[in-house]
């Protein structure tokens, strides 16, 4: 056989594998699907267990601390191996050994969404599930915080609990909000954005959601098993004297880690090769921008905390010594390799909010993005920066002293590409025909959250006011105001605003309003007071606070309660609006020009009829005769793709 | 993860349609590996990082307690084998460009014999280290490094190993149809993942030679 | 101008929007800094009982003073907007045509540099703050490269561990106390480390912090101002009691801390010299401690420290008697 590097002129047609069969005529409950998969967690557990208890329960320290971390280390690793075996994530991985392809059956109807599938729509509206079980548990943890602060002195819980529910409130919410936007919003609207029929690796992109379920079992199996004192950064000395808890933080994180990296390389070969003819960088939806560099900075960032998880898992079970001053380690190499992914982390977190408000504005303003190109600029300059600034979380370690202003002058920086942000949203504003729909809203929204948490970063990066809040509910605030404020607001904006698409359905505008102004004033209530809680030196993570502050916390406790209730209301709504009653969503509800909303709502498996061929950018509200965003039907697509791309590809 | 343009939309496609989206697959293919690189590049920066730290900072002056080094020539031979992959990846490529494919085959299975040899030894030498993984900082490093690098071989492996066995299942359909059923479709993206491959291992007989450097010869 | 240009009425063109804008946000930005400087300002962060406590408040009331007219800006350009720019009917309106649709190169070259001029303004100003208070009350680690100018610093050692602070005085005898007593008008050199896990030695109204890490010495300054009592908290969370590890230390007159140095020293001698000598870093489970020894009975206040000179931790020549007590306290 000659493998020529032959234009694929003629014989296209006739090699491809025979065509997809009908779906699956098995009932539902044979073959693979979550059942199957939890079952294989199980056994991998107890296997892995059993395993670990053969090899290591003869070790001094095993017998000493009465406690076997090999044990519960492999058990979790066989656990997640056996969910991923279960779902049926390694049935092509293993077939590929003796070269044979697989043809995945393409199975319809609801239980689709409870199997490995491969339709990059499928995959999103999963991980919107998904990302709402593990929004709503570290919510449920925020508000058992919430309780015990009510008090200065009387307690709810012991010590051992409270800190485990705070560090379990830290650590699922980070994980969840590292894939909040990309998971499902990029995985799904992403391709429809940039006129592609399919991802690039569907099968890297349905093993990264399989991973992200998985370490929501292993985070989730901390409590059982004792819970961990370190909060989210789990730093060291304390890591590795932590009980089996601890075990459940680092292999969580190295599994979500896993999935957070596949996840951003598929999304970000995607958009490099998978957009339509004539979809040019210039022409490129913002949102599409955001996700990009959030991708490189998962692809690229996550890859250390792997590392970082990995030297603690052999400190915890092989007994090295890579954080351990004592023993040739350093205490000082878990925060350096930790807040190197961690502050490339704080940026996977805000971006995608950017890019969110930056596709919404122009739809809800009729007017142009302004300054499409330094707002892109902007991101770009965000996520290339954010990888020099994270001594910043350091300033008060005792760490490289001499450093401090390099890093203070880095973070700083970080300010000017943000506010193109800022910049953007208000240049889009100017003279603009406002409507306030919801989605609308929590645009506004962000802009007066994330306002409120950049200009306090700006506070935190001056290192001498730094020693005032550093370690105190300041940060607290500020990180809360960026993340919830930013991001949590512009994903719920955006699931009002994408759901006719994804679902064909329009979600209850009243309760839509409802839900915001109580999310609006209660997070603000929550967090506000916070910062003045934080100057009047309360740190994070205490149970025991001085008397004079109790006001100010109730005042948060209560408005946090209010603000989880919110949440109901949005469950209520979307339980309301796309099953008890739907309402069908008129084609283009927000008379959007997006290249997502010329197919059909929702989009049929294969996107486009035809392959688009994009003849402008998404945001012409220029002149009454705009222009068509794309040729949906093109006669000729070579020639019109030739066209489209002449201008420069 | 090569013949997933494959699932796609039968019928639904013009050949135009399908020419473009194989480009983008094989373009996809050429970038990912690069992404991959770079992924495994930031993997093993974070280990540098962790060998560099702990050898400047020599806590409790225990970075390497009486110069003591992992077995020095298991360490050789792990870096041999591996360049030995590296170097008959390098080969089979230039043999596949000049379209003869069979020192291709036998230079890539010689390859993953190489590797699993050089696997073996790396998980074999854990057990013969002259140290406790928590004696220094050195040990503990070293632990790491064996760790991470059985991880990158058995990645590097298995996506050589999965591209001979497609290889050969594709040999096989041809003889066995007697036409030109291979395809071109898959052959092509096919072309592009060995190539993309032999960089991989490029990069992967890199971190031999800097690691090897470094944990064997200048250890601080 | 809300008479010419009712909510999407006449030609957005004739509307000259910042007329009111700016005006609106230069009175609201000028009374908003004003009140803070006067009247908020001097209380937020509480506590000035130091150099570096009084210059944390400053340098705070500054990017306060800063930041505000920025946060007015956009708040008051938002509202204008949400008022006056308005959809006037439901359903998707005509897209907004002409020069307020395009995009305008000046305004963005204006805002960059704005930023760019407002960052590095703020850089600058920091940098200054952080370098001429000695690291502005922060941990410097053991070699502290900016020192106070004073000659005459006390040292006192801050030991961290689960879950509670001591302190040794090592120019009175090295002796250890939970109580946090220091004395007015002096520099203060805090010496911070941790016994087991991380902490964060938190002294919030003489404006210190230091992360507590075992095994290294963190080395911070201030200069007291002020008589009074002080909060100490842990700011790093060292586990499940990190909530319950507070205390209160004290200013005292110089001549009061004396005599409470001498006396406590007195009263605590035989517990003294059960302790392992003083030293930087104490190693719980090893060998006892590390570090430079002080020779007992100096000058409280002499330079037995130079800061920032060449190594300032001699290895240890001979291994203590016995391993360090967390029991002192």
């Amino acid at each position: 056989m000659t493998v020529e590097i032959a234009p694929p002129t003629s014989g296209v047609g006739e090699v491809r594998p025979p065509t997809r069969g009908p779906a699956s005529r098995r009932p539902a409950w044979f073959g693979q699907h979550v059942g199957t998969a939890l079952v294989g967690m199980v056994a991998g557990y107890a296997l892995g267990h059993w395993i670990g208890n053969v090899i290591a329960s003869g070790y001094a320290h095993v017998q000493g601390s009465g406690e076997n971390d090999v044990a519960i280390v492999l058990g979790m690793v066989l656990g997640v191996l056996g969910w991923l075996a279960g779902i049926g994530a390694l049935n092509y991985p293993l077939a590929k050994l003796v070269g044979r392809d697989s043809v995945p059956r393409e199975t319809t109807g609801w239980t689709r969404y409870f199997r490995y599938n491969l339709t990059h729509k499928v995959v999103g509206m999963q991980y919107l599930i998904m990302v709402l079980v593990f929004l709503f548990t570290g919510g449920l943890l925020a508000m058992a915080i919430r309780t015990e602060l009510l008090s200065p002195t009387s307690h709810i819980y012991g010590p051992g609990t409270y800190i485990s529910i705070v560090s379990e409130h830290g650590t699922v919410m980070m994980m969840m909000a590292s894939s909040m936007v990309l998971g499902p919003l990029g995985n799904y609207l992403v391709p429809l954005m940039i006129g592609s029929r399919r991802m690039a690796f569907p099968r890297v992109e349905a093993f990264s959601f399989w991973c992200f379920t998985a370490g929501y079992f292993v985070i989730l199996s901390a409590l059982p098993l004792g819970g961990f004192p370190t909060g989210w950064t789990g730093y060291a000395p304390l890591q590795t004297e932590a009980t089996a808890g601890m075990d459940s933080y680092l292999v969580g994180f190295l599994v979500v880690g896993t999935g957070m990296v596949l996840a951003g390389f598929n999304i970000v070969v995607t958009i490099i090769h998978y957009r339509a003819p004539g979809m040019t960088w210039g022409r490129m939806p913002i949102f599409v921008w955001s996700i990009l560099v959030t991708g490189v900075l998962l692809a690229t960032a996550t890859p250390t905390l792997a590392v970082a998880c990995l030297f603690g898992i052999l400190d915890r079970t092989a007994q090295t010594a890579f954080y351990v001053n004592e023993h040739g380690g350093s205490s000082y190499l878990w925060e350096n390799l930790f807040w190197f992914f961690g502050h490339p982390e704080v940026y996977i977190m805000a971006l995608p909010g950017f890019g969110i408000v930056g596709e919404m504005l122009p739809v809800f303003t009729r007017k142009p993005l302004f300054a499409y190109k330094v707002g892109a600029a902007g991101m770009v300059g965000v996520g290339l920066l954010s990888y020099f600034v994270w001594q910043h979380h350091l300033f008060q370690s005792g760490i490289n002293p001499d450093m401090r202003p390099l890093y203070m002058l880095t973070t700083e920086l970080i300010s000017i590409p943000t506010g193109f942000i800022f910049l953007v949203g208000l240049g889009t504003l100017y003279k603009a025909k406002m409507r306030f729909e919801v989605p609308m809203l929590f645009c506004l929204a962000l802009y007066f959250n994330f306002l409120i948490g950049g200009i306090t970063g700006v506070f935190l990066s001056d290192v001498p006011v730094d020693v005032t809040v550093h370690g105190g509910f300041f940060v607290l605030s500020h990180f809360h105001y960026t993340i919830m404020g930013g991001l949590v607001f512009a994903f719920f904006g955006a699931v009002y605003y994408w759901t006719p698409k994804i679902t064909g359905k329009t979600l209850n505008q009243r309760l839509g309003k409802i839900h915001f102004w109580m999310m609006f004033v209660f997070f603000n209530l929550t967090f506000f007071p916070l910062f003045l809680v934080g100057l009047f030196d309360q740190p994070r993570r205490v149970f025991e606070y001085a008397k004079n502050l109790q006001t100010l916390n109730d005042v948060a406790s209560v408005s946090a309660f209010l603000l989880g209730s919110s949440f109901l209301v949005f469950v209520a709504n979307f339980v309301w609006s796309l099953w008890i009653d739907p309402k069908r969503a008129p084609a283009n509800p927000w008379g959007s020009n997006g290249l997502e909303w010329q197919t059909a709502s929702p989009p049929a498996w294969y996107n486009f009829e035809r392959i688009p061929v994009v003849l402008a950018d998404p945001y012409h509200y220029s002149e009454p005769t705009e222009v068509p965003v794309a040729d949906l039907a093109p006669t000729n697509f070579a020639d019109a793709a030739a066209a489209a791309n002449g201008g420069g590809a | 993860m090569t013949e997933t343009h494959a699932d796609a939309l039968s019928g639904l496609e013009s050949p135009e349609e399908a020419a473009y989206e194989l480009r983008a697959a094989e373009a996809s293919i050429w970038t990912g590996s690069r992404l991959l690189i770079s992924i495994f590049a930031f993997t093993f920066a974070a280990l540098a990082f962790a060998y560099f730290y702990l050898r400047s900072s020599n806590s409790a002056d225990l970075w390497r307690p009486n110069g003591v080094t992992a077995p020095t020539a298991t360490g050789a031979a792990i870096m041999a084998f591996t360049l030995a992959v590296t170097g008959l990846q390098y080969y089979g490529v230039r043999r596949l460009r000049s379209g003869t494919i069979l020192d291709w085959e036998v230079a890539g299975w010689t390859a993953v014999l190489a590797g699993l040899i050089a696997l073996g030894l790396q998980c074999w030498e854990l057990t013969d280290v002259p140290f406790t993984p928590g004696s220094s900082g050195y040990a503990s490093v070293f632990t790491g490094w064996a760790v991470l690098n059985i991880a990158l071989l058995l990645g590097g492996l298995y996506w050589a190993e999965t591209l001979l066995a497609r290889h050969v299942r594709l040999r096989r359909a041809h003889v066995e149809e007697g036409g030109e059923k291979s395809g071109l479709l898959v052959a092509r993206v096919t072309r592009i993942n060995i190539v993309s491959c032999a960089h991989f291992w490029m990069f992967i007989g890199l971190i031999a030679v800097f690691f090897w450097v470094f944990f064997y010869v200048v250890a601080g | 101008m809300s008479e010419q240009t009712g909510p999407g009425g006449t030609p957005a063109t004739q509307e000259r929007p910042f007329r009111l804008m700016i005006p609106l946000w230069v009175v609201l930005s000028a009374a908003g800094d004003l009140i803070f400087w006067f009247v908020a300002g001097p209380h937020v962060p509480p506590g000035g009982m130091s150099n570096v406590a009084r210059g944390a408040q400053f340098d705070f009331n500054v990017l306060f003073v800063v930041a505000l007219p920025v946060v007015l800006a956009v708040w008051v350009y938002m509202g204008y907007a949400i008022v006056m720019w308005r959809a006037s009917r439901p359903g998707a309106p005509e897209p907004v045509g002409g020069p307020a649709a395009r995009g305008n190169f000046k305004v963005q070259v204006a805002w960059i540099a704005t930023t760019t001029v407002v960052v590095l303004g703020m850089f600058v100003f920091g940098t200054v703050e952080l370098i001429v208070p000695a690291g502005a009350g922060g941990g410097e680690g053991p070699n502290p490269i900016w020192t106070p100018a004073s000659k005459n610093i006390l040292p006192i050692q801050v030991i961290a561990q689960q879950w509670k602070f001591t302190y040794r005085y090592p120019t009175f005898g090295g002796m250890e106390t939970d109580r946090l007593v220091v004395p007015d008008h002096t520099t203060i050199a805090f010496h911070v480390t941790s016994l087991d896990v991380i902490h964060s030695f938190w002294a919030y109204q003489i404006g210190v912090k230091a992360d507590a890490n075992p095994g290294i010495d963190n080395v911070a300054f201030a200069t007291t101002r002020q008589l009074g009592t002080f909060t100490v908290r842990c700011s790093e969370l060292c586990g499940i009691w990190h909530g319950a590890m507070y205390t209160y230390g004290k200013v005292v007159s110089k001549s009061q801390f004396e005599k409470w140095a001498i006396s406590t020293e007195r009263q605590l001698a035989p517990n003294t010299k059960d302790l392992p000598p003083f030293a930087y870093t104490y190693t719980p489970s090893a060998n006892g401690a590390t570090g430079g020894y002080y020779t007992p009975h100096v000058d409280p206040y002499s330079k037995v420290e130079h800061y920032g000179a060449t190594p300032q931790h001699p290895k240890v020549t001979q291994p203590a008697a016995a391993t360090v007590t967390t029991a002192t306290g």
